[in-house]
């Protein structure tokens, strides 16, 4: 069994077959920065894009992956290190307190910008609000996302 | 310079012999010069903070390095950041109650003063001691100092963008196994057994290890039953073959808990044995001009991170375990304590926190897994399940509260404040049910925490009582700082609509504290509290002081959305003395204005069956983006000579949630009473 992750072909183990993405990401392939926050798909923190649109990866079998690209926050920037416009964004809005939710809220943020360039402050807090922060970084990933759209936050 | 050798864990002696008879929070000396040596070293030409905070999102790093880069004379990015592991430096407190800057600022720059001059002069090997000097004679501590790159980068940001190993589930060791461990979903306090398990279904299941059986998984009262597998998946498909059913002594719910602290109750009792403030008042003849009853309910801390610990033993038999801790100290003297070891024969490496807020205070998930590692003889990565944080963990308790006043000419004439709560720093999931006597004679400092309102009463009474409740309680952001502000700020507000008066020129008149009275004025002008308004939009206001030390005041603005109040604007000023790293306390206010959204809208933790009645995040709804309103924050940092360096990890909570009740008194006319709201409150709709 072969994934395509981050443009890359990537074999998984045997008996890995049977988990869902998350795990397969994290343990065997050491993509560690798609995080476990709830196993329920409730808190967002594990979202990855699967063919660009955003998906929990703790509810998804790696099997259901195959055949499609997954997009991981490994993958965002390009392959010399420059950050990816989201990402460079968060940096620049000082977002992230504990950072542990910030993956899933970038990689949330990449599709909605993806499907609509200049999104509203109504349309950022619609695709974002599966997306849980506890420390109460809402204000700065909201400017963070009108950065990342080339709006002045 | 060579790595300082260890200290001999004096510190920690009065754990070891005590065993759990002691506070949670163990007492440890305060740092001193002579500890901060160990803190910064230098090599081959570059400086190395080792971080002597655990780090949970409080950019307690950032002020550090800033700190140590001001007075190495170097900028703060040229300095390497080590998180350290408890043989890399010596014993240092619990990281608790927002008090790192005021505690570690200074050895730490005494130390890199010792250090910078010694550089300076040549030396680049062996051991210092550091001198304890002034403040008055450290660079980082001269007006300015800090000012420059004042936009100095988070050090773990480009690896929080990048998606880089940071916490703990993220390190990967050879071999490693995944462990879990099984209890009843009743609460730990309650004693459960194991009565059924198919365990022919569980071993047939692929990538099926080990059960463990062990009193060390024996969690309060509730037996544990360990599991260890080949992957993470096959832990939820070994438990469901499992399937094992508990029996369980005991039962309560929200209905018992509520009975159980009723304040009204323990007044007709006279058993309300801790006085906060304890002085003689008089009943009026008439009936008290403002007389509440508040309840709040308890809260889970919900930090997204599930607490995590990577567990393995050595060839030479060292057992090394990985965790986010607030206290890699305290989780090494209870591993060696429960594991029957030498404490210099373990050692933690403590890992970046997804979130802590007092709830990483204990010793739980690294037990596990150490058992769990030493069972099968292969490193263990065990996880909570988001289950096992709400039914397995501690949260902040539950409260009852009478506040009478009698307000004369405008003033406070007389105030009562009388509440029960559960244990915090005594909590019942480190102290067992047998102990609990001694808090008669200790009270509960946590409990108690921002009781003692700040404003000038001549007739003033405030006590409390402890009720130790089944459902585990202990330390939450603030203690009881936010629960206890809550109220107080509530009834000083009804006391201020009962004169008449607008509720900040009230507070003005009474305060007690010239910083208090400035954070009320700078958030009361930065919210325009004196502006004309357009209609339907109403204000509310709220203040208090942390720890003496730190103060805050929050304005809300509130407007009907939808047949709904909600919160569209939180001002906040916050005054912690000296700001090391004004970005970092900006963060802090913020994430305290939504906490105190949510102690008015979040959800109350669902109590029912002998437990939490919670298993996922869905249960108790936190603020989400759509909800949070902008926020506005103005620090103070005036310089005023003699303020000594406070906290912001904790403070604003302490007029969040007051400053939103407030708002919605004002907007509906119905005083809260009970937090959070729930969706029938009248005071949620603003269809009245």
């Amino acid at each position: 069994m072969e994934l395509n992750i981050n443009g890359r072909a990537s074999a998984i183990p045997a008996a890995w077959q049977d988990e869902t993405l998350l795990w397969v990401l994290r343990e065997p392939l050491g993509l560690v920065g798609t995080r476990f926050g709830c196993g329920l798909g409730q808190c967002g923190a594990c979202t990855v894009l699967l063919d660009g649109e955003p998906v929990r990866s703790c509810l998804l079998p790696a099997r259901a992956a195959v055949g499609r690209a997954v997009t991981t926050v490994e993958g965002l920037a390009q392959p010399d290190g420059v950050l990816h416009r989201v990402q460079q964004a968060w940096l620049d809005e000082a977002v992230a307190q504990c950072g542990y939710c910030q993956s899933g809220q970038m990689m949330a943020t990449v599709a909605l910008l993806r499907r609509n360039p200049r999104p509203d402050v109504a349309q950022v807090d619609a695709a974002l609000a599966g997306h849980l922060c506890r420390c109460g970084t809402q204000q700065r990933i909201r400017r963070a996302v009108q950065r990342a759209a080339g709006a002045t936050p | 310079m060579k790595r300082r050798t260890l200290l001999g864990g004096a510190g920690l002696t009065v754990l070891l012999a005590g065993c759990g008879a002691l506070p949670v929070i163990p007492k440890r000396p305060l740092p001193e010069a002579g500890d901060a040596q160990g803190w910064i070293r230098y090599a081959d030409g570059r400086y190395t903070l080792w971080l002597p905070r655990a780090e949970m999102g409080q950019h307690v790093d950032t002020a550090l390095l800033r700190i140590a880069g001001a007075e190495l004379d170097v900028p703060a990015e040229s300095i390497t950041l080590q998180l350290p592991a408890t043989d890399q430096i010596a014993p240092v407190r619990a990281t608790v109650g927002s008090e790192s800057i005021a505690l570690f600022a200074l050895p730490l720059a005494q130390a890199c003063a010792t250090l910078r001059e010694a550089v300076a002069a040549g030396r680049t090997e062996g051991e210092l001691m550091a001198e304890p000097r002034p403040a008055t004679r450290l660079r980082a501590f001269r007006p300015g100092a800090l000012a420059a790159g004042s936009a100095v980068a988070h050090p773990a940001g480009q690896a929080l963008v990048r998606g880089q190993p940071l916490f703990t589930a993220d390190v990967r060791r050879p071999g490693a196994l995944f462990g879990r461990v099984l209890r009843s979903p009743a609460s730990p306090d309650l004693p459960s057994r194991l009565v059924a398990a198919d365990e022919a279904a569980a071993r047939a299941v692929p990538g099926f290890v080990a059960l463990v059986r062990d009193p060390l998984l024996t969690h309060g009262q509730a037996e544990g039953l360990g599991l260890v597998a080949r992957t993470p998946g096959a832990l939820d498909r070994i438990e469901a073959a499992l399937a094992p059913r508990w029996a369980v002594s005991g039962d309560f719910d929200a209905d018992a808990v509520l009975e159980t602290l009723d304040v009204d109750r323990a007044l007709e009792e006279d058993a309300l044995p801790h006085a906060v403030v304890d002085a003689r008042i008089d009943e009026p003849a008439g009936p008290w001009d403002v007389d509440l009853r508040v309840h709040i309910a308890a809260a889970p801390h919900a930090a997204i991170e599930p607490r995590c610990a990577v567990a393995e033993f050595d060839a030479d038999g060292r057992l090394r375990v990985w965790t986010g801790t607030q206290d890699a100290f305290y989780v090494r003297a209870v591993l060696a304590r429960r594991l029957g070891r030498d404490a210099e024969a373990i050692t933690v490496h403590g890992q970046r926190m997804g979130g802590a807020f007092g709830g990483r205070t204990l010793c739980t998930v690294e037990l596990e897994a150490a058992v769990l590692a030493r069972a099968v003889s292969a490193p263990v990565k065990l996880q909570w399940t988001r289950a096992a944080e709400m039914q397995q963990g501690f949260h902040r308790p539950p409260s009852s509260h009478r506040l009478r006043a009698r307000v004369v000419g405008g003033r406070l004439q007389t105030w009562w404040h009388a509440f029960v709560s559960s244990p915090i720093l005594f909590t019942n999931a480190a102290l067992p049910a047998w102990l609990h006597p001694v808090t008669r004679f200790t009270g509960d400092a946590g409990v108690a925490r921002g009781a003692d309102m700040p404003y000038r009463v001549p007739h003033k009474r405030t006590e409390y009582a402890l009720r130790r409740l089944p459902l585990y309680t202990g330390p939450w952001r603030g203690l009881g700082a936010g629960p206890n502000a809550l109220a107080v700020e509530s009834a000083v507000d009804e006391c201020a609509h009962h004169a008449g008066a607008d509720p900040l020129a009230f507070r003005l008149a009474q305060v007690t504290d010239p910083r208090l009275a400035r954070v009320l004025q700078r958030a009361a002008e930065a919210a325009g509290w004196h502006d004309t308004r357009p209609r339907g939009r109403h204000l509310g206001l709220a203040c208090g002081i942390y720890k003496l030390n730190s103060y805050a005041a929050v304005v809300a603005e509130v407007m009907a959305v939808q047949g709904r109040w909600r919160v569209i604007r939180l001002v906040c000023a916050h005054d912690c003395g000296p700001v090391v790293h004004a970005d970092g306390v900006r963060a802090q206010c913020e994430g305290n204005l939504v906490w105190g959204l949510g102690m008015v809208f979040g959800g109350a933790l669902p109590l029912a069956g002998g437990g939490v009645a919670a298993s996922g995040f869905d249960e108790v709804p936190m603020p989400r983006l759509p909800e949070v309103p902008a926020m506005h924050v103005v620090l103070i940092d005036e310089g005023d000579a003699g303020t000594a360096v406070g906290g912001a990890g904790e403070t604003a909570i302490v007029a969040a949630a007051g400053a939103i009740a407030n708002a919605l008194r004002a907007a509906s006319g119905v005083r809260l009473t009970r937090f959070p709201l729930a969706a029938d409150d009248p005071a949620a709709s603003s269809r009245a």
